[in-house]
């Protein structure tokens, strides 16, 4: 029995956050929320975690509504970090297991193994101000887990961590999913979904404009991409454009990504190509990246917000 | 509905060890507590520095006019109990006894002669000024004094002068019967006015504390994992039994020391002046504790409840001052009322107020203290309109909390705080 969002709405005052929101998730999985700044990401993970109750529309968990659901059925890493600063990494996360109903030496020996493996077991007494931001973000994530919750929610999970740290975490996740629990996590890095998610929902401006297995949904986009490269200058492939319907999106430097609407067999470029004596050293059918069905459904990045933010810091 | 416990005992635990463990909680309370034996001490020091409170008067006395016993016996009479005390020291020479004044040997220097009509006429050399009680005492044993002298002269026995000089029957019957006469006179009122006080400053300061406690939480962001784990009711009950705890010990921690300061009172007066000090303890009725205790406890349970509800309407610690304001004008309210009470305890506005639960906690006390006619059923119904009103405080306040803590950077107002409650249902 999955998760099941079910046409939830939510105003606040006269803003629609929410409108008539709808997915499901499979027990098991790891589930991508993808969404801009505002889209309504935060709100939705809220409702399920029932801190908000939506206007309209209801929450299920293996066909119990969410209201009725003990609370240690979900853990959460909010996307805003924070701790008790002052205190001690060990009891901050005693404390969170406490309030989960956890016992002290089940949580002190849950917090050891965590520590070890985010590589920190040093920092077990030292106070939580005196740790780096990436490893505040893991004591909290260790937070969010003590009590062994089936439905784990991460809000940005990623965002403000290095590489390594990231490592860490993706780590983490696939670990919990093999043990059986069931991961959500939003973000609007498609990279991240792409490498993770086995299904995903793409929100914009409080609105599911596709959700569904990844698979399912790059397929729906109704066409393919093709990459080519052939042993010539690499920029003599003009005479593409004019096949039917098959425009370049992209040219690199070694090859030309081509764009294949759904009816158009993608084997004539290959015989186009070959009948003008180009000697073909790549040809890949494949699918349209999430950053393409991304920016086709919403109708610009998802992270468009940051990179003007950044420009705008330069 | 979850219930409240053992979340909430978490919560408590964890917000007064934090609190308590901290240097400036234990630096500010043991500040407080020493403030509070100086205040307690502070009559005893006002004595000491100002040194002796005997008055000694020098009696420069022409032969057959006044004897020292004369007038030491009338100025210690009219002194009354516990009144000024007196020391009449028989100067020989004016003259040295007036350079006695100008030492600071003499409090003043009083000189009686016989005047060619026969009459007594006395001086009194001393620079206190004319309206000086001591100098009015002493001029009205002087008159005294006087009259006696011509009664003798006329031939009166002075056996019947004595008679003369006795004090009338002198009643007062007061225009409100109402009030209580000078309310602070009394071991009772005095204790009654301390006591508003103390519940006054506890529930304004240690109610802040609440309310800044659970902003910090909001700006810290820790809040958002804190309401996953726990119910909103959880939290605020866990918040208000462990700040309101830490408060509270602070609170007796200062109490003993003004308790301290109160009994070592009589032991240090007689080591220093080495006689009997009344002590300000006498007379008050210890009773009026119990009743203050649970009405006090509860009360405070009630505000701080409130202001935590309130305080989650404030996205920083800034902002706690403005959306705890009508926390403050009614806790300001009862503290104003039940100095009104106190003058006239038993007015039927004052009995009504004394069960509401935001004020009984002052006026219950007040007129307990000072009139002592509280019946058993207001007992009854003040205590069960205040479980009523924790009650639902707390039902308000955790509604207000679970919306509030979720918005941030709105102007908190009560309009906003209406619609809080409103929407999360």
């Amino acid at each position: 029995m999955s998760l099941v969002v079910d046409r939830i709405s939510k105003r606040f005052g006269p803003v629609v956050a929410l409108d008539d929101v709808s997915f499901e998730v499979e027990p098991g999985r790891i589930f991508g929320l993808l969404g801009a700044n505002g889209a309504g990401k935060t709100t939705s993970m809220r409702i399920v975690l029932d801190i908000l109750r939506p206007d309209t529309g209801s929450v299920t968990w293996q066909g119990q509504g969410n209201t009725q659901l003990p609370r240690d059925t979900w853990g959460y890493l909010p996307e805003e970090r924070g701790l008790y600063l002052r205190m001690k990494v060990i009891d901050v996360l005693r404390f969170f297991a406490a309030l989960y109903g956890v016992r002290e030496a089940d949580a002190s020996r849950t917090v050891e193994e965590w520590l070890e493996r985010f590589r920190i077991p040093d920092y077990r007494d030292r106070k939580v101000e005196e740790l780096s931001k990436g490893n505040q973000q893991k004591i909290q994530f260790i937070a969010a887990i003590l009590h062994d919750p089936d439905v784990l929610i991460m809000d940005e999970p990623f965002s403000g961590l290095d590489p390594v740290n990231v490592g860490l975490l993706k780590e983490a996740f696939l670990q919990m999913r093999d043990r059986g629990k069931t991961l959500i996590f939003s973000t609007h890095q498609m990279e991240q979904v792409e490498e993770m998610c086995e299904a995903i929902a793409i929100i914009d401006r409080g609105r599911v404009v596709v959700s569904g297995a990844l698979r399912d949904v790059k397929r729906g986009m109704g066409r393919q991409v093709v990459r080519l490269a052939t042993d010539g200058d690499g920029l003599g492939v003009d005479w593409l454009d004019g096949l039917d319907g098959i425009s370049i999106t992209a040219r690199r430097a070694d090859y030309v990504e081509l764009r294949v609407p759904s009816g158009t067999d993608p084997g004539r470029i290959l015989a186009s190509a070959l009948d003008r004596g180009e000697r073909v050293t790549l040809f890949e059918i494949g699918e349209p990246s999430l950053e393409e069905i991304f920016i086709e459904h919403v109708g610009r990045r998802a992270d468009e917000d940051e990179r003007h933010l950044a420009e705008a810091a330069k | 509905m979850r219930s409240l416990f053992p979340n909430a005992w978490h919560v408590a635990r964890r917000e007064y060890l934090t609190r308590v463990q901290t240097r400036t909680f234990l630096i500010v309370t043991v500040a407080l507590a020493l403030v509070g034996l100086g205040l307690a001490l502070a009559p005893l020091l006002v004595r000491f520095f100002e040194g002796d409170p005997r008055t000694d008067v020098g009696l420069y006395a022409e032969p057959d006019t006044v004897d020292v016993a004369q007038l030491q016996g009338l100025l210690a009479a009219n002194a009354g109990a516990g009144g000024d005390q007196w020391r009449v020291i028989p100067v020989d020479d004016e003259a040295a006894g007036r350079q006695m004044v100008r030492d600071d040997d003499l409090d003043g220097l009083l000189s009686a002669v016989r005047a060619t009509d026969g009459d007594l006429s006395f001086h009194a050399y001393t620079d206190a000024g004319s309206t000086d009680p001591r100098l009015l005492a002493i001029r009205t044993a002087a008159t005294q004094l006087a009259i006696a002298d011509r009664l003798e002269r006329a031939g009166v026995d002075p056996g019947q002068a004595g008679e003369i000089f006795a004090p009338t029957a002198f009643e007062v019957d007061p225009v409100n019967p109402d009030a209580s006469q000078d309310p602070f006179a009394s071991g009772n009122g005095f204790a009654a006015y301390i006591l508003v006080i103390l519940t006054f400053m506890a529930i304004i300061t240690y109610g802040t504390w609440v309310a800044t406690s659970v902003a910090e939480e909001k700006s810290s962001r820790v809040m958002e994992l804190l309401i996953t784990a726990a119910t909103p009711r959880q939290l605020l009950a866990g918040k208000v039994l462990g700040a309101g705890a830490a408060g509270l010990s602070q609170y007796v921690v200062i109490l003993a020391g003004i308790l301290v300061g109160l009994l070592a009172q009589g032991v240090l007066a007689e080591r220093i002046f080495g006689q009997d000090a009344p002590s300000q303890l006498e007379g008050i009725d210890f009773s009026v504790l119990v009743p203050f205790s649970v009405f006090f406890v509860s009360g405070f349970l009630l505000y701080c409840v409130l202001y935590a509800g309130f305080g989650s309407m404030a996205s920083r610690q800034e902002d706690v001052n403005q959306v705890t304001m009508p926390m403050l004008f009614i806790g300001m309210g009862g503290y104003f009322a039940s100095f009104v009470a106190m003058a006239t305890p038993n007015v039927g506005w004052v009995k009504v107020l004394s069960l509401v639960p935001f004020f009984s906690p002052y006026l219950l006390t007040a007129r307990y203290s000072l009139a002592g006619n509280v019946a058993a059923w207001e007992w009854i119904v003040a205590g069960a309109l205040m479980a009523v009103f924790l009650a639902g405080a707390l039902w308000l306040a955790a509604r207000i909390y679970s919306a509030g803590v979720l918005l941030y950077g709105q102007r908190a107002s009560l309009r906003s705080v209406w619609r809080a409650v409103r929407v999360n249902r």
